[in-house]
């Protein structure tokens, strides 16, 4: 498998290699017989679906979990890392997922939090801010103030304070585990630009991303992992895309998105009139025809979000109006939104602590949103309780092993399934989606938009909104661009380009641009 | 259509599955505990006291009351929440009970645990004051109210009939005070598994935001457990006073921390969401079979409470010695 084809890169000597490397949790097989090795001083990218065995690779190289057989070497000398503390002090730091600073410290405690400098016992608050202060220097961020709370600041700067962080640690190795996933474009450039100095100082990066062209835009080298093997390796550049998704799931793909609906919506469903709330949503007038698809999109944080909170009742002290099949319809909260009337559903931002409560079985997770129905009278009734689970996961092709184990126990792609069926049981009018496809699998990403289409063509109104511009363009009819809290253009058929959507995103001439290309050579990709 | 496993253990939320080690280990320390009493008595009396059908009902007609305590107090823990202020909210049940007396002693006393616990609720769900804090607060302001009430003194008033005979009366040789818990047993088994609020109450604990924007009433199924464990100390209190035929200051502090070791021992999460209303029972047994032989082997109250406090720590650090570390 470890066949390394010869060139530049590959002449450079292994930094981290593992040998034959396998981990079993009870009777699941993570990581199978792999053997991977990482070349000193350059950035390499792992890829591949979710349950592919990319997290287990980096928890047993950063000492989080131990591998049940195998071999792990840096630089050619044999170690083994009983916790993640020993792996830090051999140079290996991995930045995981979930941000790990806290809040209501400063950006210097934080950096320093796990071996802050001291003074006769105490924390030298002076040296630590130093510290930090010529940290953040060498990954650019020279205008990030140290003695500002982390509250305080920006989910991008967050995440160039969590880089500076793992720099204290003075790594060798930095492994990112999808570190990207919570970024825009451009925080997403900059941290790239951050790696690649990184990478020019002598530091191994590994990376893990499910956004095909941010590999494509960093990585020296690529691995793919599928189901707990590793697949291949080769230089950035030797594979195209098409092959590495080949390769990722092992199976044929169609076409990426299914065909949109030609006919017009006539009957509108869901119209919004004049909502505004606090300084974050400015007057937004949008109506959602039956089965139509109309994406939200625009820069990060320009008020997407909370124009899906606000039609679901979630934020307090929303202005203006909406309307559900003609009527008016009061927001009050999200019971009252999925109320018979309404028939509204969410699927949030975050299905960790705002989709599933994960220690909490498939089954009470699926008919949380349904109980009210299901119940006769006082209680549950069990037999229809049985029939929506089966019903949530045969039309949501959930892979369950049981329906009684915890949802944690499921893949990332598994459980936002398990979000999806929950609200497909309550029978929607409609669907308010926030970002449903972050740090998803290809596979389960193409489900969904096959689903949303499905739903649709059974005359759900459908609120998508997306930080993916190319999911914009494939799934939607019609996208409305958000600047500063209010919708700036509606872009519709073919005028739905990336040009378009980014022009009218930065607010520029947006109706220009859409004229100009609308129609154009450069149609939808 | 392909119909979904599920396994045999979760078919039926009463058997034992795999994620009941809690309950199994509080079993085992119910035995352990039997048997050092039962050696104890054999070398000393030369008789199992300890295992007589009298001895063992006697004990769980005095649990009864601790029992109904925990029953209230578990549907708060599972929420993620507590309830302190079961002390006072069970004196004030007792006090107003033989206050009022007659027929409507026993409505008044529940009605005190259902007021109380209301306002506890309010607080939690709407003023989003941190239970522990809010029912401290109130717990001091029932005990202000009281001492009001009282004037100081002791309470001059009887438990009427009634609240006599559910104390301490007996049904074809069962205590009735073991009935009343056996049926607030049967109701929270019952509302816990087969309601929709009790299904809630999980989700709540688990994940609060997640279970509001899955449209759970969330602030009535928090305002309801408030209430229901109101009413249990309630009850508890007026069947109290029943038991020693008048309410008395301070009736109740000896229920609060019992209640909340019980309810952790069966193995309930105490920042809620899991938790089992079969190891309430069996914490509750063994909270009282510990204190009872501690009781019959003459240890000095000091040593009681030393060994009392060991035991919970102990039980706590097992549970915890099970769970992953990482995740």
């Amino acid at each position: 498998m470890m066949e390394v084809s010869p060139g530049a890169e590959s002449s450079r000597p292994d930094h981290v290699a593992l040998r034959g490397v396998t981990k079993r949790y009870g009777g699941v097989t993570a990581l199978e017989d792999v053997d991977f090795s990482c070349a000193l001083g350059s950035i390499h990218a792992v890829l591949g679906e979710n349950g592919a065995g990319k997290s287990t690779l980096i928890k047993i190289m950063s000492g989080v979990v131990q591998p049940s057989a195998g071999e792990m070497f840096l630089d050619g000398a044999p170690v083994s890392f009983p916790n993640p503390h020993a792996a830090n002090d051999a140079g290996v730091v991995c930045i995981f997922q979930e941000l790990s600073l806290l809040p209501d410290l400063s950006v210097a405690d934080n950096i320093s939090i796990g071996d802050p400098p001291r003074r006769f016992g105490m924390i030298d608050a002076r040296a630590q801010r130093r510290r930090a202060e010529s940290l953040l220097a060498r990954i650019g961020c020279e205008d990030v103030n140290p003695l500002l709370n982390v509250r305080d600041l920006p989910l991008s700067r967050r995440q160039m304070v969590e880089i500076a962080k793992a720099l204290a640690k003075d790594p060798t190795v930095l492994i990112l585990d999808e570190a990207t996933s919570a970024l825009t474009a451009a925080d997403v450039d900059r941290v790239f630009e951050i790696l690649r100095l990184l990478r020019d100082d002598g530091i191994s990066i590994l990376t893990i991303s499910h956004r095909m062209h941010e590999i494509e835009a960093v990585a020296d080298r690529c691995s793919v992992f599928r189901n707990g093997r590793h697949i291949d390796t080769f230089d950035q550049g030797a594979r195209s895309a098409d092959e590495i998704v080949q390769m990722m799931i092992g199976r044929e793909i169609a076409a990426q998105f299914p065909e949109k609906q030609q006919t017009p919506h006539p009957d509108t469903v869901l119209e919004i009139d004049h909502l505004s709330w606090e300084d974050r949503l400015k007057s937004v007038t949008l109506s959602a025809g039956e089965g139509e698809i109309i994406g939200l999109g625009g820069l990060d944080g320009q008020g997407q979000k909370e124009l899906l909170l606000a039609l679901f009742g979630v934020l307090k002290g929303v202005s203006g109006a909406v309307r559900i099949g003609g009527s008016a319809v009061a927001l009050t909260s999200p019971r009252n939104a999925k109320s018979a009337g309404v028939r509204m559903a969410l699927i949030p931002e975050d299905r960790k602590t705002e989709g599933l409560m994960l220690p909490m079985s498939i089954t009470d997770n699926l008919v949380i949103s349904s109980l009210d129905a299901l119940s006769n009278g006082l209680f549950v009734d069990r037999k229809a309780l049985e029939t929506a689970v089966d019903d949530g996961v045969a039309r949501m092709q959930i892979k369950v092993g049981s329906v009684d184990d915890p949802v944690s126990t499921l893949s990332g792609g598994n459980q936002q399934k398990v979000v999806i069926a929950k609200w497909l049981l309550t029978d929607p009018k409609v669907i308010l989606l926030n970002d449903p496809t972050r740090g998803i699998d290809v596979g389960t990403k193409q489900e969904i938009y096959k689903l949303l289409r499905a739903l649709a063509a059974d005359g759900a109104a459908i609120l998508f909104y997306s930080t993916d511009y190319e999911e914009l363009i494939g799934c939607c009819d019609r996208v409305a661009v958000m600047y500063d809290g209010a919708i700036v253009t509606v872009l519709a058929g073919d005028a739905i380009t990336e040009t378009n959507i980014v022009a009218s995103a930065l607010n520029i001439e947006a109706q220009d641009a859409a004229k100009t290309v609308a129609g154009g050579p450069e149609a939808t990709p | 259509m392909t119909d979904a496993v599920r396994n045999s253990a979760g078919e039926s939320r009463f058997g034992l599955g795999p994620e009941d080690k809690p309950i199994l280990v509080a079993s085992g320390f119910v035995l352990v505990i039997l048997a050092i009493g039962t050696a104890y008595t054999l070398v000393t009396q030369g008789s199992a006291t300890l295992l007589s059908p009298t001895y063992l009902l006697q004990q769980l007609q005095v649990g009864a009351f601790l029992g109904i305590v925990a029953a209230g107090m578990m549907l708060v823990i599972l929420l993620g929440h507590i309830d302190l202020s079961v002390p006072w909210t069970l004196a004030a049940a007792a006090m107003m009970a033989t206050a009022v007396g007659g027929g409507a002693a026993i409505p008044v006393g529940l009605a005190v645990g259902l007021l109380v616990g209301l306002v506890n609720g309010f607080g939690v769900a709407y003023l989003r004051i941190p239970s522990m804090i809010f029912t401290l607060g109130v717990n001091a302001v029932m005990r202000g109210l009281m001492v009001a009430h009282t004037g100081g003194f002791a309470p001059q008033t009887a438990a009427t009939d009634l609240m006599q005979w559910l104390a301490v009366g007996k049904v074809l040789g069962v205590p009735a005070a073991l009935l009343v818990w056996a049926a607030i047993s049967v109701g929270v088994v019952l509302l816990l598994n087969r309601t929709a609020t009790g299904r809630y109450i999980y989700a709540i604990g688990n994940k609060e935001a997640a279970a509001y924007l899955a449209g759970a009433p969330t602030r009535r199924v928090i305002i309801t457990a408030f209430a229901l464990c109101g009413m249990a100390a309630g009850l508890a209190g007026t069947l109290l006073a029943g038991y020693s035929t008048k309410a008395y200051q301070g009736m109740g502090d000896a229920y609060l921390l019992p209640a909340i070791a019980a309810v952790v021992i069966g193995g309930t999460h105490i920042l809620g969401g899991k938790g089992r209303y079969l190891g309430t029972l069996i914490g509750v047994i063994l909270i009282v079979l510990l204190n009872s032989v501690l009781s019959i082997m003459q240890m000095p109250e000091a040593g009681r409470q030393v060994i009392y406090g060991g035991v919970i720590i102990l039980m706590l650090l097992v549970y915890g010695r099970g769970q992953k570390v990482t995740q």
